[in-house]
Parts: C-alpha cells; sequence; structure tokens
C-alpha cells in the first residue's frame, strides 16, 4: 500500500495485471479440469467435477468480469490521484531546468564554489527523480548483447518492460476498463446459450445434420481477459518494443475470438484474413522498429522524442534554439531538424538547411550553443542563432532523413492495419463473423483505436512527409468506407463499415495537426460505438441470430429499450449538437479545415470529412429506420423477436448515457469547455504545437517556456480554431441532407409499407455507382487479382517446379543409384564373387582329391615314407654323382 | 679282413629297412614298434661307425648316439601307452583298425 502512495502509477500496472490474473486462473483450471477428466480416480473425478465439469459454468465470466471491475476501479482511483498531482510534470520540467542551469554553472563559477553547486544538484536531482518515479517506472527484461557487449552497444542492446502515465495513458485506461466491463457484463447475457453442454451450431453443416459441440462459455471470457490484458499493456507500456508485443497480443486474440464459431468456414477465414492483413501491416510496423533500433538506439517514448526533436533552448538554458536559413530566422526547438553533412578544413560538421538530406539527432549530453550573429553585440537578441552542430562533440549525430521518414512511415503502416484504413481497411468487416460483443470490444472500441493510439504516441515520431500521407490516408479511408457502409444490408457490416470511416476521421486528424481531436474522437467513438454494436447485438440476440435488416423492420414495439438506446448512438454518430460525437467530429472538421485554409491544394482533407459528414448520418438513419421502424419485413422473425435480459439492456443504458455526456463541459456549447477535451489537451505533446502552431487562447504557451511557435497567420491549429463555426455548420448541414434522404428513402409509413422515394429507384438510376458499393470498391476483387492469385500461381509454379525440378532431380538421382547399384550388384555377383567362388571351387576339387591320400593305415603311411626316403636318396645319389662327375 | 665303415653302414642300411620291411607290413602295432627300433638302431649303427671312423665326429657321433637311445626309451613309453590305450578301446592291436584318422 505504501508503494502505491508513493507510486500512484502502479494503480494501472495493477490495473493491467488483473485481466493477466485472471486470465492464468481460467486456462489453468481448464487445464487442471481436462487433466482430471482423463484420469479414472475418486480424487480426479472430485476434483472434475469441482472445477466444473461436463457443463460450463458461469464462474469463468464472474472471474472475467470481477477482474475487469476491479481493473476498472484500480485506473479510477489511479487516475485520481493523477489528476491531484497533475502539477507533477510540469515541476519536473521546472527541476530538469534547474538542474541544466546548475550544471552549466560549473564552467562559470571558481572551483572553491564547486561542492556547494554540486550539493545542490543533488538534492536537485534527487527530487526530480522521486516525483518521475512516482508515475514512470520500468525494468530490465531483456539485454541481448549480454553483459560483454560494448558500452556503446549498451545503451542499444536493452529492452525495457516500463510503465509511463500521463493523460493520454489514463484517458485510454479509463475508457479501455470502462467500455471492457460493460460488455463483459452484456456477454453474460449474450453468450448464455455457451453455456449448454451441447451447443447446436446452426450454420455448419455435417453428415449427420448440424455440429454439435461442447458450449465455449468459459473460453470466451479466457479470450477476452487476456485481451483486456494486452490492450491495457499497450496503452501502459513507455516503448515502443512493449507497445509492438502487446501489438501481436491484441492481434491473436483478435484471430481467436473472430474464429470463436471456427467450424464456419466464413469465420475461419475472417479470422486468417485478418490475421494476415495485420501482419502486412506488422511488416512495415517492424521496419520502422528496426530504423529506430539502428540509428536511436532506443525504444523507449521519450528518449526517442528527445533524441529526434531539438530541445526548447541551447545548452545553456536561456536561448531559444533557432537558425538561420537564407537570412531568416527559423525556429529549431521541439522540431525536426534537417541538416546537411559539410566539410570545412577537414572538420564535419551539420548545417541546418530546409532541405537538409540529414536529421539531426540530439543526444542529451549534446552542447548546443546559440552564437551571436556579431561577436560583442550580445544585447541584440533577435540576431542569435545556432550555426552549425558538431558531430565532433562525439554526441551529436544524424541520421539519413529519409530513413527518419521511412520509420515513421513504417509505424504508421502497422497502424494502418491495426485500425483497418485504406488499403489494408478489408480485414475489419469481415470479422463481424466473431460474437457481438467481441465485435463491440475489440473492433470497435479498443483494439482497432489501437493504431490511432500509436499514431498520437508516437507523434513527434513523423515527419511532415509522413503526416500528410497519414492524412489522406485517413481521408481516403472515411470516404470509402462510408460509401460501402450505405448499401450494407448486414446490420454488423453497416457498423463496421462505420467503424473504419470513423477511424479515418482520427486519423485525419492527427494527419492535420489535430492531435486533440483525434484522441477525443477516439474516445468519444469508443463509447458511441461499442453502444452501437452492443444495441446491434441486442437486436441479433433478439432475433434469433438473424443479422440481415432486409428481413427486421417495425421492431420499435418489440424491443423499446434496444431501439431508443440505438437512437442515442446514432444521434451521437450523426453528430447531433451536445451528443459527445459532436464536439469530437466537428473538432476533427475544423481541423481540416484549418489546415486546407494554409494548404488549399490538399481541398480534399476538408471536403471529404464533410460529404462523409452526410453519408453517415444517411447509413446511420437506414439502419435504424430499416431495423426499427416500418412494416415487418419478415412474418417470422419479426413474430419471435424480443426484448433482451437485463444484464444486456443496463449496458447499453449506461453506454447510452456515456454516449451522450462523456464531452460535456460548461458551457455545454463550446467544444473547448469539455473536460474531456480539457485532459487530453493537457496530454498533447509540445511537438505538435512545434508542428501546427500553439495557441495563446488554450494557454498553451504557459507550460512551454522558451518554445518558438509558428507565427500565428501560418499556424493550422489558429485558423482551426478561428473556422471552428464555420466547419460547425458545414457538417450540421451535411448532415442534415443525409437525414432527410434517410427518411425520404426509407422511413416507411406502418400500414403501406411505402416509402416516399423508393430505394429501388434510386438503385436503378445509379447501377454504375451502387455496383461500385455494393462491391466494396471491388478491393477484395483488387487484392485477389493482384496479390491472391498472382500469389497462388506463384505457389502452382513452385508447387510444379518442387514436383517436376527438385523432386525430378531426386527421383532422377535415385533412379540412377539404383541402376548403378544394379550394374554394380551383378559385378560384385559374377565377377569379384566369381573368382573367389571360383578359387574355393578349386581348391575344394583339390582338396577333395587329395583326400584319397589319407587313408587312415599306418603302414600306408610307412610305406609312403618309405618311398619318400628312396626318392630323396635317389635324386640325391643322383645329383652327388653329377657333382663327382663334373 | 677288417671291418671298415662299408661294413658298418651295410649293416645299418640292413638294420633300417629291416625295420621300415617291419614297419609297413606288420599289422601287429608291437611288432611296428619293433621295427621302429630297428630302424632307430640303424642309425646308431651309423652313428657310431662313423664316430669311430671319423675323427671329426668322434664326441658328436656317440652322444648323437645316446640321444637316439634315450628318444627310443621315450617313445617306446609312449608308443606302448598308445598300443595299450587303443588295445582297450578296440580289443586289438591290428594298425589297420586304427583308421578314424582318414582324410
Amino acid at each position: 500500500m505504501s508503494a502505491l502512495s508513493e507510486q500512484p502509477g502502479l494503480y494501472f500496472v495493477v490495473a493491467t495485471i488483473l485481466p493477466m490474473v485472471s486470465f492464468l486462473l481460467l486456462i489453468l483450471t481448464a487445464f487442471l479440469r481436462h487433466a482430471a477428466r482423463a484420469c479414472d480416480s475418486p480424487l480426479c473425478n472430485t476434483l472434475y467435477r469441482v472445477l466444473g465439469g461436463g457443463r460450463p459454468g458461469r464462474t469463468a465470466a464472474y472471474v472475467a468480469t470481477t477482474a475487469i471491475a476491479l481493473s476498472f476501479v484500480c485506473s479510477l482511483v489511479g487516475a485520481i490521484h493523477f489528476a491531484s498531482h497533475g502539477q507533477d510534470h510540469h515541476r519536473i520540467e521546472e527541476l530538469k531546468e534547474e538542474a541544466h542551469h546548475l550544471e552549466s554553472e560549473f564552467a562559470h563559477r571558481p572551483v572553491e564554489e564547486h561542492p556547494k553547486i554540486e550539493k545542490e544538484l543533488q538534492t536537485v536531482n534527487a527530487e526530480i527523480h522521486r516525483l518521475e518515479s512516482k508515475w514512470v517506472g520500468r525494468i530490465e527484461w531483456a539485454n541481448p548483447a549480454g553483459p560483454y557487449g560494448t558500452k556503446k552497444d549498451a545503451r542499444a542492446s536493452i529492452l525495457y518492460v516500463g510503465y509511463r502515465i500521463d493523460n493520454l495513458t489514463v484517458v485510454m485506461f479509463l475508457m479501455v476498463t470502462l467500455i471492457a466491463t460493460l460488455i463483459h457484463i452484456f456477454s453474460i447475457g449474450y453468450m448464455s446459450e455457451e453455456l449448454a453442454e451441447e451447443v447446436e451450431d446452426h450454420q455448419v453443416h455435417t453428415a449427420d445434420g448440424h455440429l454439435k459441440r461442447r458450449g465455449r462459455f468459459g473460453r470466451f471470457f479466457l479470450f477476452l481477459s487476456l485481451f483486456c490484458f494486452s490492450m491495457l499493456n499497450l496503452v501502459l507500456a513507455d516503448n515502443l518494443f512493449q507497445v509492438f508485443v502487446s501489438w501481436e497480443l491484441v492481434g491473436i486474440c483478435s484471430y481467436l475470438l473472430i474464429g470463436f464459431n471456427y467450424e464456419r468456414q466464413s469465420a475461419s477465414n475472417a479470422a486468417n484474413k485478418a490475421f494476415i492483413t495485420n501482419r502486412v501491416g506488422d511488416a512495415g510496423f517492424v521496419i520502422g522498429l528496426l530504423i529506430i533500433w539502428t540509428y536511436i538506439g532506443t525504444f523507449n517514448f521519450e528518449e526517442i522524442f528527445k533524441t529526434i526533436r531539438a530541445p526548447l533552448t541551447d545548452s545553456h538554458g536561456v536561448r531559444p534554439l533557432r537558425t538561420k536559413i537564407d537570412g531568416e530566422y527559423v525556429p529549431l526547438g521541439a522540431r525536426i531538424v534537417r541538416a546537411n553533412l559539410v566539410v570545412e578544413d577537414g572538420e564535419k560538421k551539420l548545417v541546418p538547411s530546409q532541405t537538409g538530406d540529414q536529421a539531426v539527432l540530439f543526444s542529451p549530453k549534446v552542447h548546443l550553443h546559440v552564437e551571436d550573429a556579431d561577436p560583442g553585440d550580445e544585447t541584440d537578441e533577435s540576431k542569435w542563432y545556432l550555426k552549425s552542430f558538431y558531430p565532433d562533440f562525439d554526441s551529436t549525430d544524424s541520421m539519413p532523413y529519409w530513413l527518419l521518414v521511412a520509420a515513421g512511415l513504417g509505424i504508421f503502416v502497422g497502424c494502418v492495419g491495426k485500425s483497418a484504413q485504406f488499403p489494408l481497411h478489408v480485414w475489419l468487416p469481415d470479422a463481424m463473423e466473431g460474437p457481438t460483443p467481441v465485435s463491440a470490444l475489440i473492433h470497435a472500441a479498443t483494439m482497432v483505436a489501437a493504431g490511432v493510439y500509436l499514431v498520437a504516441r508516437a507523434f513527434p515520431l513523423f515527419t511532415a512527409e509522413a503526416l500528410i500521407v497519414i492524412a489522406y490516408v485517413g481521408g481516403i479511408t472515411l470516404f470509402v468506407a462510408a460509401t460501402i457502409a450505405i448499401v450494407q444490408t448486414d446490420i454488423k457490416k453497416v457498423l463496421a463499415y462505420s467503424t473504419v470511416s470513423q477511424l479515418g476521421y482520427m486519423m485525419l486528424a492527427l494527419g492535420v495537426g489535430g492531435w486533440v481531436a483525434g484522441i477525443f474522437h477516439l474516445i468519444t467513438h469508443a463509447f458511441f460505438k461499442a453502444l452501437l454494436f452492443l444495441c446491434s447485438g441486442s437486436v441479433i440476440f433478439g432475433c434469433h441470430h438473424e443479422q440481415e435488416m432486409t428481413k427486421m423492420g417495425g421492431l420499435f414495439p418489440k424491443m423499446k429499450i434496444t431501439a431508443l438506446t440505438m437512437l442515442v448512438g446514432v444521434l451521437t454518430i450523426a453528430g447531433t449538437p451536445l451528443f459527445s460525437g459532436w464536439y469530437s467530429k466537428d473538432m476533427i472538421v475544423a481541423q481540416s479545415l484549418g489546415y486546407v485554409r494554409l494548404h488549399p491544394e490538399h481541398f480534399l482533407l476538408f471536403l471529404l470529412p464533410v460529404v462523409t459528414a452526410g453519408i453517415t448520418t444517411f447509413y446511420m438513419f437506414r439502419m435504424w429506420l430499416m431495423t426499427f421502424t416500418g412494416k415487418p419485413r419478415d412474418k417470422h422473425v419479426f413474430e419471435h423477436a424480443k426484448e433482451s435480459p437485463a444484464t444486456m439492456t443496463i449496458p447499453l443504458i449506461v453506454l447510452a448515457v456515456f454516449s451522450i455526456c462523456v464531452a460535456w463541459g460548461w458551457p455545454l456549447h463550446d467544444p473547448e469547455a469539455s473536460h474531456l477535451n480539457k485532459v487530453i489537451h493537457h496530454g498533447q505533446p509540445h511537438h505538435v504545437l512545434a508542428d501546427f502552431g500553439g495557441l495563446a487562447e488554450l494557454g498553451e504557451l504557459e507550460h512551454a517556456p522558451g518554445l518558438v511557435f509558428k507565427h500565428v497567420e501560418r499556424s493550422e491549429r489558429y485558423w482551426a480554431l478561428k473556422l471552428h463555426g464555420l466547419a460547425e455548420l458545414s457538417a450540421f448541414v451535411a448532415a442534415g441532407i443525409g437525414v432527410i434522404f434517410a427518411f425520404l428513402l426509407y422511413y416507411q409509413s406502418r400500414q403501406t409499407g411505402k416509402t416516399r422515394l423508393d430505394p429501388e429507384e434510386a438503385r436503378e438510376q445509379f447501377p454504375g455507382v451502387y455496383a461500385l458499393f455494393a462491391n466494396k470498391w471491388y478491393f477484395d476483387e483488387l487484392y485477389s487479382a493482384l496479390l491472391v492469385r498472382p500469389a497462388l500461381r506463384v505457389s502452382q509454379w513452385c508447387k510444379a517446379f518442387d514436383l517436376r525440378g527438385i523432386d525430378g532431380v531426386i527421383n532422377g538421382s535415385g533412379r540412377c543409384t539404383v541402376t548403378l547399384s544394379r550394374w554394380s550388384g551383378w559385378v560384385d555377383r559374377y565377377i569379384v564373387d566369381g573368382l573367389v567362388n571360383l578359387i574355393a571351387s578349386v581348391s575344394y576339387g583339390v582338396g577333395s582329391w587329395l583326400r584319397r591320400v589319407q587313408t587312415g593305415y599306418i603302414r600306408s603311411y610307412v610305406l609312403f615314407l618309405v618311398l619318400a626316403a628312396i626318392g630323396v636318396f635317389a635324386i640325391l645319389s643322383y645329383f652327388l654323382a653329377m657333382a663327382a662327375a663334373g | 679282413m677288417t671291418v671298415t665303415l662299408t661294413h658298418y653302414l651295410v649293416l645299418g642300411a640292413l638294420l633300417f629297412v629291416c625295420g621300415a620291411l617291419c614297419m609297413a607290413l606288420k599289422r601287429n602295432g608291437i611288432g611296428v614298434l619293433m621295427g621302429v627300433e630297428l630302424v632307430l638302431n640303424g642309425a646308431n649303427v651309423n652313428f657310431v661307425a662313423l664316430a669311430h671312423f671319423n675323427p671329426a665326429f668322434a664326441v658328436e657321433g656317440q652322444i648323437f648316439a645316446l640321444f637316439v637311445i634315450v628318444m627310443a626309451a621315450a617313445e617306446a613309453a609312449i608308443a606302448l601307452a598308445i598300443v595299450l590305450n587303443f588295445y582297450n578301446n578296440h580289443l586289438s592291436v591290428d594298425v589297420d583298425t586304427a583308421e578314424e584318422l582318414k582324410g
């Protein structure tokens, strides 16, 4: 407890670990139960029954829900602590400046004063450490280089696992844990069919009727717990690598839950599609990570930003950092600094330039000295500037600028995959195969928002080129997805495309400098989209798993709570004034208008969100009208429809309340007065101000001393604030047109079932456009033609090559060997063996002929002996006679 | 008539031939052994005669003769033991019945 009050950041760590505990508990129990079932002793049987037995129980749900609810409580307590210590960060900044100042004192003061300065410095550093460790902490995780890495490598070889609590983290934690808790509760009702010992899956046909399987109630909550842990860990992480690990963990949870009914071909395909599409994005992510690892040597967010963004002042802590290019003073503070590597008098140095091919890396030890333009004239401050960086300081270095752009884009590609942005958006609509609470939690409120979160978190990493790409990707996505949503008839698919579109809004906002607007929309969207999905879940549950809107209609009297809460969701997403979506969406539109005001060539970035605001309203009302009003389209569905139980409707009501009020402040009509907005605004990195201008109106200049901003006339954020009213009006008009068309086309009178305008006619008038939208802009076909089919063809070639080429060589060599062996066998058998056998048989013949001499009679032996003796004697005599004669 | 070396050598040869014939023609094992003795003694006569007539072999001839006598005694002992064993097994001393070692 004392650790918690000393380091309140640990509340969030506890909140993260709780779902993990639930996950481990559930999976251990599952293993034990499985093991106990296998063996057959009384003890095991008892254990098996105690752990749930053959029938899935509700315990898993209670464990998981309690864990996530406790997580929420922890985050809430942590957030309260955080709010009451909000000044800490500014105090740290001040202390750091003081420490910096003291360090520079060493050079200026006489030696005898040094111990005194040293002592002061120590106290200041201790205070910094105490304040920092309140909300920041990390432990060493892995050191791939081992203890023998060189000192220079050591910096780049340690992976940490850590947490860093700031406003963004706190807001995300509250949002994730609250929505996750509500969705857990909703799931207890929605997944109740999985409690049966035998569940019949009507969509899977086997040889003997429908597939029958054990209920998977526990498994669902097991996956949810793992997901909650991963998602919270992603938000908690203080470094990119930890984010990446969590990123993959949420990915696998998404995969497992999309494929929850994996016996269905469509579900398993969708799971694969989601997983593979995300891997494409992750390839980019990994490239980004590698570039950062190589050049910056750390994954810690703070350290990365400190390295690639210039400090606010020079090393003496007084003079604002700026340079002079073409006679014009350019501020450098908090910016990415481009420079050219110049060799002058055999000395290498980096000269700042607008088009330099190097990005300057600022090590914390770099000494930056702002010089006087004219030595001796120290009075004219306006002429102070920094001429060049000297790499031989050993701490200033640089990296190729294009690699920094690539690192940003790489990370963004990861976000494109996770947040289902164009062109990797194709997986999200298919992911609707998962159970509806999963769609609400993972594929609407939290995981898909992780991409947006990461772009916001890593915002200082993105160069101007990367940001414009982000903006355009967001712009294209929001428009394309919205147009597809118009023609969808599956209630969940409409919401899926709507999610893609809304995520596009957030990306667009971040790309055009609306950091606050993007995160603001992320939070409000999480609430209203979770609400909409849960409502659709309630409708689907009430209609016995009918998802086609063409079979619904007129359900309002049957399910009033669902209909009304869904109407709240629809009104929120449509941007009805004073509903939360209105604040955030209008901020995004305003931000893009501010951007376009300064960069008219990018007019599309304003046009697309405004037009899409109208489209959004149209398709959302279309969905609501088709589902709840008019004449029932399918008698059977209508008759069996019923309102869902309280475990499902209560989360709906809570979410509806949040959807309306989450962005409120006083006065109500002012988005800048919104409390949520203020909290997010305080979490905005000051680098945003450097890139898009800081606003005195919002009190942004107080907390960033020394930061030289863009001139107000050239500040996108200034124009966004100024043109907010115009943006609001245009979005409102667009939305109004959308509502009118939705009512004209889809509001049926209850008796006749007729609408004012016939959707069929509209369809026939624009057959090309309809076909384009209905076929989802042919993205699936395009990918099929461009990637899947070529990949298949290449595989076919590989297969053919494998079969004929490689197998041919192998089989050929095999056949050759067999033939050679046959020859060699023949030679062996007939020539080598023949020779050996011949010798043997000759010996044998001679032997068996000679054995006849061995009669066994002593007398004959003696006879031979005598004859031999006589013979020898005769020969000897002959030779002796010859010798005597000759 | 003086007895010369040739006389001795002829005697030796006669004894040898008698012994050899005795070995080759006798079917009685004891007879064969007697033939062996004759052959050995034929050789002994030669050794002794040469020792007598050739001063270069004066000692060697006699010693060889003694060796042969000792050897003959040993041989007779072993051979008689074999003959006795053979008789025990076959109730005969007919060497023609000893044909089990035929190749």
